[in-house]
């Protein structure tokens, strides 16, 4: 894979403030192209390692790598690449969302007023252009923040819980807009969110963090495969006692769900067996299917915490 | 934003004050133009345009640190030294300002009730116009010097504080502080705010038709004044270099 496939890498990536290790030899690749989720749980690293990948936060050891630029060695070539969106985002509240737009475009040059308005434009702030940020509501700013990190056409975003404080219908269209840049564009992102089920959605690839280390990564479709030997099935009429059906050497577990739906865990046996056996029996089998994994399953197997 | 506005506007006021005060009162016998306007100066950059200047460099990266607005800017393809040096440059501009605009306003009063003529006294001229010219000049940008270090150690201020009311009453208080207690512990030679002035002392001096001499203090002036400028720069560069912007 050459320097060019990988949009991002973080090598050895360390950071400590004092005797707290905030980041401990966190070494990981994002690909150009592809949405990568980077989930962990509360002080787990992710925000420290989001503002040292932007120069904002010195690291204590390690390389950071955009399109095969070291930040620290050539930063300006490296930045050039990125568009970011860490925290709460930061404006001049006393200027318009155009002329915050037009400051930044010109620190990072050839940005004309025709990629202002068309960024406008995509984030719903037309109509507000010329009022002040600081009239702008928190969804608002957030949507800002969203089309300054878009100046210049970067081809890495990274941004930090991007959604936050919006409602499901912003969420939904700035998760969709951003999913779409990439496939049409190759536009590369990563993107860290408390919302499992934003990165279960959106994301091609997802990377856990704890302690300040990462712990797992893997591709979402891999990590969301159903499971071998677990089925969801739901019943037309009366539904089975699950003592009775526990009787049967094939099936090992069975968890009674709301909506008279069973999760049953088979033993050595395939959903074509099970849907004989419930049929042999006289239940109505409204549906039968095996049963997927959520992000939330992963994430809590893994870390073994409540909170995200 | 309207700070650097307010500043101006308050010198203005004063320059104003200090006509209505003392333009009135002293005849054109005693004074003429050039000492008004020299009087006027050194009465707005004591106290007051002293503490416009400071205040404004003591905001200028606080507040963007507070604000965070300097992570927005840092995070683009802005070096630190390249975001640092452009604030250096802001307060010094201002500094500019607000003292060719405190110039302008005296000069004019002045020249309501005095001339911008010789100096002279009842036997003759004592120093030609062209010569006073050149003092006054010479006065006017030599004050540049001292305030620049003044700027600097707003500035230095502004980097290890975060938060901008606070960065303005650390500036302005160890300001007035070293002031009240330089004499007593006599380090008054060696700190920069006893230049604040100087140049205009010495140009007070032509105005009198007193025989003055710029050297061998100028040079003092000069030196202790860059000294503490290039210390102030280097150590707030370096502190804003390392810094963490992690919110």
């Amino acid at each position: 894979m050459s320097a060019n496939d990988i949009a991002l890498r973080l090598d050895d990536l360390c950071k400590s403030y004092g005797r707290i290790r905030a980041v401990d030899h966190l070494s990981l690749e994002v690909r150009a192209g592809e949405m990568a989720g980077f989930l962990g749980p509360n002080g787990a690293g992710k925000s420290t390692t989001l503002y040292m990948t932007t120069r904002l936060v010195h690291p204590s050891g390690g390389k950071i790598e955009i399109f095969g630029h070291d930040v620290w060695k050539n930063f300006k070539l490296a930045i050039q690449y990125v568009g970011s969106m860490l925290e709460t985002p930061s404006f001049y509240e006393y200027l318009s969302a155009r002329k915050n737009l037009e400051l930044m475009g010109r620190l990072r040059g050839n940005v004309d007023g025709k990629e202002i308005g068309e960024i406008l434009e995509r984030t719903g702030l037309s109509e507000r252009q010329n009022d002040k940020v600081a009239t702008y509501s928190h969804g608002m700013k957030q949507r800002l923040g969203l089309g300054m990190a878009l100046l210049c056409r970067p081809r890495l975003l990274v941004l930090d819980e991007p959604t936050n404080g919006m409602d499901p219908e912003g969420t939904r269209e700035i998760l969709s807009f951003l999913q779409e840049r990439v496939k049409k564009d190759g536009l590369t992102i990563f993107i860290s969110s408390h919302l499992l089920y934003e990165v279960e959605e959106y994301c091609d690839r997802v990377f856990v963090i704890n302690n300040g280390r990462l712990i797992s990564s893997g591709e979402v479709k891999e990590i969301l495969a159903p499971y071998d030997n677990v089925v969801l099935v739901s019943f037309g009429g009366k539904p089975p006692d699950p003592t009775s059906l526990m009787k049967e050497e094939g099936i090992e577990h069975i968890e009674s769900l709301p909506g008279e739906m069973f999760e049953i865990t088979l033993a050595n046996r395939d959903t074509v067996w099970l849907n004989k056996l419930l049929l042999s029996r006289g239940y109505k089998v409204s549906s039968i299917a095996p049963k997927r994994k959520t992000l939330k399953e992963f994430f809590l197997s893994i870390t073994g915490r409540h909170d995200g | 934003m309207k700070l650097p506005y307010f500043g101006l506007v308050v010198v203005s006021i004063l320059c104003v004050l200090i006509f209505v005060v003392t333009g009135a009162s002293i005849d054109s016998e005693t004074l003429n133009a050039w000492g008004y306007t020299c009087l006027s100066m050194q009465l707005v950059f004591t106290d007051i345009g002293l503490i416009c200047i400071a205040v404004f460099a003591s905001m200028l990266i606080a507040e963007e640190t507070a604000f965070g607005t300097a992570r927005a800017v840092l995070s683009s393809p802005v070096l630190r030294w390249e975001f640092y040096v452009a604030k250096v440059l802001t307060g010094l501009l201002y500094t500019v300002v607000i003292t060719i605009v405190s110039l302008i306003i005296s000069a004019c009063l002045g020249a309501v009730n005095y001339q911008f003529g010789d100096v002279a006294d009842s036997i003759g001229v004592i120093y030609a116009q062209k010569e006073v010219l050149v003092n006054f000049l010479l006065a006017f940008f030599l004050s540049w010097i001292p305030l620049a270090a003044l700027v600097m150690y707003g500035i230095f201020i502004s980097t290890i504080v975060k938060k901008s009311g606070q960065a303005v009453a650390v500036t302005i208080g160890t300001m007035y502080l070293i002031d009240f207690t330089k004499h007593i512990i006599g380090i008054d030679d060696y700190i920069f705010t006893k230049h604040i002035g100087f140049s205009w002392r010495i140009f007070h001096q032509v105005t009198q038709g007193i025989d003055y001499q710029w050297t061998p203090q100028i040079w003092n002036m000069i030196a202790m004044s860059l000294i503490y400028c290039l210390v102030m720069f280097v150590a707030g560069l370096v502190i804003f270099s390392k810094r963490d912007f992690n919110g």
